[in-house]
Formats: C-alpha cells, sequence, structure tokens
C-alpha cells in the first residue's frame, strides 16, 4: 500500500505542462492529507502486549492486532483461516520467540504473505532459565532457549520497542526519527515504571511468592522476588497430590502469601492450597487486556497492585 | 500375521533409534536434520462380532506407527513425509512439499502423495481424531481403502470475506488410483479378466482424477469458530467400461468455547455417492447398474480442563451396493491426555447396525503417545 502511494507522488512530479503538475501535486498533496487513515502500517503481533508495545511505538501510523486473545494461554493458539487472512493484509508480524509461539510460523505460512517482514522480539532480551543439560520431555514443556515470558519484565519492554522501532523504520522511512523518538520515550517509561515498582516492593512483609505456571519469573525477577515454588511439578503438568502437600509444607514453612496463577488453569490446586495455608490466589492473565498504547503498562502496574494487596495485613 | 507384526515392530525398532540418534527434539532440528515425530498407536478391542474369529476375547493390536519428517526446504517451501508401519511393513502415506509464498495472486500449491481434502476428517491423521476409530460411512464412500490419499497437485486461494470471514477454494489435479475398483470376475469366457494375457478392464491405465472444495470459516464471539464446507471429487472407476465415480460431501465443524478452557466441538458430514456397478455380460460388452448412496456422521466432542474430553456420535449411510439396505452406527467415546498428544487414551464403544444381520458392540481402548515436537491444532 505505501509503495502504492509513493508510485502516486511520483506520477505528480511528471507532468508536463506547469499548469496541469500544479494541479496535480495540490490533487497529490489533498490525497496524502487523507492517506494516513488507510495507509497505516498494519502489524500482527502474537501476543496483546507486544501490540501494544507496536501501537505506542507506531502511533497513529500503525494499525495494530494481536492473534491470541487478551487471557488465552499463548502457549496454545489454535490456527485459524481468519488469523491467515489477517496475516496477509499485514506489513509486519511481532513473535515473542523462544519457542512459545510456535503455532505462528503455521499461521505466517498459511497467510502466504511474501513481503512479511517477521521480527522476532525474543532478540536482546536477557533471557532466563535457559536449560544448560540435556533437555528432553521429562522435564515437561521446558522451552529449550530459555523461559519465554520476557515481556513481563518492563526493561525488555522497552528493548522490544526498540526492535519494532527498527522494522517499523523499514516500511516508513520516512517516520523513522518518529518512529525511534518514541521508542526511547517508551524504555525510558518503562524503565521508570520498573524503578517505582521496586522502591513499592521494599515495604512487602514477605517477597516470596508462588505461581502456577512458570509465566512469573521476569516478573519476580525484576521487582527482587523470589518464586518459592510452582503449582505444577514441571512446566505444563498439572499438580499431583504428593506435589500439592509438598508445596503446603513449603508455603508454611516460608510464610509465602500470594499465589499467582494464569485464569486458564484449574482453581482446584489453589482453593486446596487457600484452605490448608490461607495463601492468596491472584487470579492475573500474563498478557495485557488488548493492543491499546497504554495497555503494556496499565498491565504491569494492575499486576504489581494485585501483588501489593494481596498482602496480608501486618 | 504374528510374522507381519513381529517385523513391524522391528521395523519400528530400527526406525526409532536412527531417530534417536538423529536427535528427536525441535532444538536439533536445522538445515540438515528435519523435525521428527514418532507417533504409536496400539489399541485394545473386544467385540461381539459374530464375523470376527476373536469375537467376546480381549484382542490387542500394535496398531499403525507413524514417522513423520517436516521441515523448510526452502524460504518458499517445506517438504512433508509421513511413513506408516504396520501390518503390511513399511509404507509412504504422504510426502509432499508445500510452495507456501511466492506464488501469484496468493496462491498456494501443494504436489506429492497427500490426503486429499475430502471434508474435515479424511485430511486429519488417525491420531488427532477425539475417538479411536474413524467414521465407517468414509470407507464406505470415500475413493481408496485406508483413506482417500492420491497424488497430485493441489492449488488453493485464500480469500478474505467482510466481517472477519474467510473463504478457501482448494483444486486438485490427482493421478486417480484410489478411484479404480476391481471388478468381480464372471463366468463369461469372453470376460478381459478371463484372459490372463490380455488388458483386463485396463486396471493399469490411468485417468486423471479431480477433487474441488470450498470451505467458508467465521469466527463467532471472541474464541468459538465455525466452517461450513463443500467437496467434489470425480474420478475413472473401471477405464476399460468408462466408469465414473462421484462423490460431493457437505461439512460442518463448530467449535464453541465455554470457558477458555473448555469447549463443544460439533462436527458432521454428509456424502452422496454415485459410483456404479460394473459387470461383464456374456455377448462381450460391460453393463452399469447406478448406485447412488448417500450417508453421513455427526459427532458432538466436551473437552474441558485441557486434558479430558467425552462425547458422543451417531452416522446412518446406505451401503454402496445394488438394493442394499442402510446401515446405522452410535457411538460413545471418551478421552485423558496426559500432557497434550505427548500421551492420550481414548475409549470408544461404538453399537454398529448393519442391514440384515445381528447388532456388533465394539469396545475400544487406544493409545497413542507421540516423541518429537508437534504441532498447533489447525481449524
Amino acid at each position: 500500500m505505501l509503495a502504492d502511494d509513493r508510485k502516486c507522488t511520483g506520477s505528480g512530479r511528471r507532468g508536463s505542462a506547469i499548469g496541469a503538475g500544479a494541479l496535480l501535486a495540490l490533487a497529490v498533496s489533498a490525497l496524502a492529507l487523507a492517506l494516513p487513515a488507510a495507509a497505516r502500517v498494519r502489524v500482527v503481533a502474537s501476543t496483546t502486549d507486544l501490540g501494544s508495545i507496536a501501537s505506542t511505538v507506531g502511533g497513529e501510523a500503525v494499525e495494530v492486532i494481536a492473534i491470541a486473545k487478551p487471557g488465552a494461554d499463548v502457549h496454545r493458539v489454535e490456527v485459524l483461516p481468519s488469523s491467515m487472512v489477517r496475516v496477509g493484509k499485514a506489513q509486519i508480524y511481532l513473535k515473542v520467540g523462544l519457542g512459545l509461539d510456535a503455532w505462528a510460523d503455521q499461521i505466517i505460512d498459511g497467510s502466504r504473505n511474501a513481503r512479511l517482514i517477521i521480527v522476532d522480539c525474543s532478540e536482546g532480551v536477557d533471557v532466563l532459565e535457559k536449560p544448560t543439560g540435556r533437555v528432553d520431555a521429562s522435564h515437561g514443556d521446558v522451552h529449550p532457549s530459555g523461559n519465554p515470558h520476557y515481556w513481563l519484565d518492563p526493561h525488555h519492554g522497552g528493548i522490544v520497542a526498540r526492535r519494532v522501532a527498527e522494522a517499523l523504520a523499514r516500511v516508513a522511512p520516512e517516520q523513522a526519527a518518529a518512529f525511534q523518538s518514541r521508542a526511547e520515550a517508551f524504555a525510558a517509561a518503562c524503565d521508570s515504571a520498573r524503578a517505582r515498582a521496586r522502591a513499592r516492593m521494599e515495604k512487602l512483609p514477605s517477597r516470596t511468592l508462588v505461581t502456577y505456571h512458570a509465566s512469573w519469573v521476569y516478573f519476580g525477577s525484576t521487582l527482587g522476588l523470589e518464586i518459592a515454588g510452582t503449582v505444577e511439578p514441571v512446566p505444563g503438568i498439572p499438580p499431583t497430590g504428593r506435589h500439592l502437600d509438598e508445596l503446603v509444607r513449603l508455603i508454611r514453612a516460608r510464610r509465602v502469601p500470594v499465589l499467582f496463577q494464569e485464569p486458564y488453569f484449574s482453581s482446584d490446586a489453589g482453593e486446596f492450597l487457600t484452605r490448608q495455608t490461607g495463601i492468596r490466589v491472584v487470579k492475573a492473565s500474563p498478557s495485557a487486556d488488548d493492543v491499546r498504547p497504554e495497555s503494556y503498562l496499565e498491565h504491569f502496574e494492575f499486576l504489581v497492585g494485585a501483588l501489593l494487596g494481596s498482602q496480608p495485613r501486618s | 500375521m504374528e510374522g507381519r507384526s513381529v517385523r513391524a515392530r522391528a521395523v519400528f525398532a530400527v526406525v526409532s533409534s536412527m531417530a534417536a540418534g538423529w536427535g528427536i527434539p525441535a532444538a536439533t532440528a536445522g538445515p540438515t536434520n528435519p523435525n521428527i515425530s514418532i507417533i504409536g498407536q496400539p489399541f485394545a478391542r473386544i467385540t461381539d462380532d459374530a464375523a470376527d474369529p476373536d469375537r467376546e476375547r480381549l484382542q490387542f493390536d500394535p496398531g499403525e506407527v507413524e514417522l513423520v519428517f517436516d521441515d523448510y526446504l526452502n524460504p518458499y517451501a517445506k517438504a512433508f513425509f509421513t511413513l506408516a508401519i504396520g501390518t503390511e511393513g513399511l509404507e509412504l502415506e504422504e510426502g509432499y512439499f508445500d510452495l507456501v509464498r511466492g506464488l501469484p495472486f496468493g496462491l498456494a500449491l501443494r504436489g506429492g502423495q497427500y490426503r486429499v481434502g475430502l471434508g474435515k476428517q479424511n485430511p486429519a491423521h488417525p491420531h488427532a481424531y477425539p475417538f479411536a476409530e474413524r467414521f465407517r460411512v468414509l470407507a464406505a464412500y470415500l475413493p481408496g481403502e485406508e483413506a482417500y490419499v492420491e497424488t497430485g497437485v493441489s492449488l488453493s486461494k485464500l480469500m478474505a470475506l467482510p466481517r472477519d470471514r474467510s473463504l478457501t477454494l482448494t483444486v486438485d489435479g490427482l493421478q486417480g488410483d484410489s478411484f479404480r475398483i476391481e471388478r468381480e470376475p464372471s463366468a463369461s469366457p469372453d470376460d478381459p479378466l478371463a484372459d490372463p494375457a490380455g488388458l483386463g478392464d485396463h486396471g493399469i491405465e490411468t485417468r486423471l482424477a479431480v477433487n474441488g472444495r470450498a470451505a467458508l470459516f467465521s469466527e463467532v464471539g471472541e474464541l468459538s469458530a465455525v466452517e461450513l464446507g463443500a467437496t467434489v471429487a470425480y474420478g475413472t472407476e473401471n477405464v476399460a467400461a468408462d466408469a465414473r465415480s462421484t462423490v460431493i460431501g457437505l461439512d460442518a465443524k463448530a467449535k464453541l468455547w465455554r470457558t477458555p478452557e473448555a469447549y463443544f466441538l460439533l462436527q458432521g458430514e454428509t456424502l452422496w455417492l454415485d459410483r456404479p456397478e460394473v459387470t461383464w455380460e456374456t455377448g462381450a460388452s460391460y453393463a452399469t447398474s447406478p448406485v447412488d448412496a448417500f450417508g453421513g456422521y455427526v459427532y458432538c466432542d466436551y473437552n474441558w480442563a485441557r486434558r479430558y474430553n467425552a462425547g458422543v456420535g451417531f452416522e446412518r449411510f446406505a451401503d454402496p451396493a445394488p438394493g442394499a439396505g442402510r446401515s446405522n452406527g452410535f457411538r460413545a467415546f471418551t478421552g485423558l491426555a496426559l500432557f497434550e498428544e505427548t500421551t492420550v487414551f481414548r475409549l470408544d464403544w461404538e453399537r454398529f447396525d448393519p442391514p440384515g444381520s445381528d447388532p456388533v458392540n465394539t469396545t475400544t481402548l487406544r493409545a497413542i503417545f507421540a516423541l518429537g515436537p508437534h504441532k498447533a491444532h489447525t481449524f
């Protein structure tokens, strides 16, 4: 679409008569003013978090959608023809990477979009939990390249923003400076949000938490929290009675106040742990609600607030 | 039979060790090593079928082992190979390439041997079914024995429609081998099948078959979706008699999510078969009797807690033979997935009521276990 726009501008310059050229230039200028809505860069992101970052960096110049629905398990996304159609119209695809959204490859292939710029947003982030030894299925759903939930550290949000700015600049080079500027401002806002959250964590009586899945490793790490255990004995495997017994002992011994759980997992284990130990369960999605520019940091603030609000009153 | 089973196990052991040597985890796939998956599907069965010599005795069967190799060939194309190890030994079930980008008009091209897209169930591999056995109407009506698998080329186009709907159009040009039906020899001395030196019914000749499909997909609300499809398949069943078969199918699938961890799946197909029966008549001529048959299946499957499913299914179809009656089948099924597709157990009970004989009750427990990477499910 942008290429077509540039062709229109070029043809205007080839007018031979001065009057006709002036009229054409006027028409092209009017067209250019009317175009932004139609000529926006189309970005598809695997998740709402990446989509929100793209909306922030791209501003009015982008049109963003996310494939995984808010609150859905990003590990398990069904490949739909409608997703392929959306990617078929896009210029940029933002992947989480690290094996989390491997389904995106099937959608991208199905879209038949040969011009798509695919951005692996995990490049450049500080990956945690990289397996050092042999990894096999006895370790559960371990990602061989490391824990992929890096967007829950806002510092990584800034890194992703810079990658998105580079990709947008390839499609709309005339706006590269604006993209870069917004990415830097966003990175600063992310670091600032992280610093504020860390300061609030100083007041916590206990800086330990238990999580259902290993989704919250980056969130805990960036806030200086210790994740004492997970409800899943190994990633992706539901808890056994024996594992829950061990967890009850651990929660009591360490006086862990909070369990973070994704909404798409069964509530049974959390309710059992609450009955046995009094631990408070925070049900929260690891992903932002939508792709609005504000959503990414709003979601982080929400998680911090939920963590603080779930602490027992001393 | 026992010898074949031992041979199948031996081949499986050899290929498994080869795969282990190559490195099954996805992380080791790359320019030289494709993704490799091995899927075992052994089952235990008990039936009261009077025609089964093992009736009312528990039978164990190693089932079919699938070996799947796939990866990108280059930035534009992917390749897939599925080898099946069963009682017949090792055979190629599928081997094809997909040109996924770079063609004009957003077309995609598939070439090789593949499960033809007739309806929703035929293109899917059996391990992906929510029950232990596929519906009998498919075996009765679709070309081919186990499934409608052909060699040929397929062109498809995905089109965007308003309101997030899409239409996929697919046309296949196929070798047509699956359509061939071997005629029963007659007692007539001038029957071409009676001449061992002759060409018979020209069974070794090929005639092109075609398959065309249109599938309309629509999202429903935030998570749910519906797909409606129509397929026409056309091929030659007997070259010498110039007898041709047509299968017309209509299918529907709806996936309705109740919560982020529970959904209903409703799926059904109706099939109409026009497959004339060919005979040889004394006097050096072929005769054809029209066979028009209609049937279909429908099932409902409820999935919850990411690992359990339970459902019921029903099928009814006219047997594709002149003057034959109708068969009815009812089934109830349930399943447990320990962790996605890595280890799945499927338990079916089926009551099948063929025309002119007693109903048959069959209970099947199938274990499906898969080594190696598995892909996301396509709607």
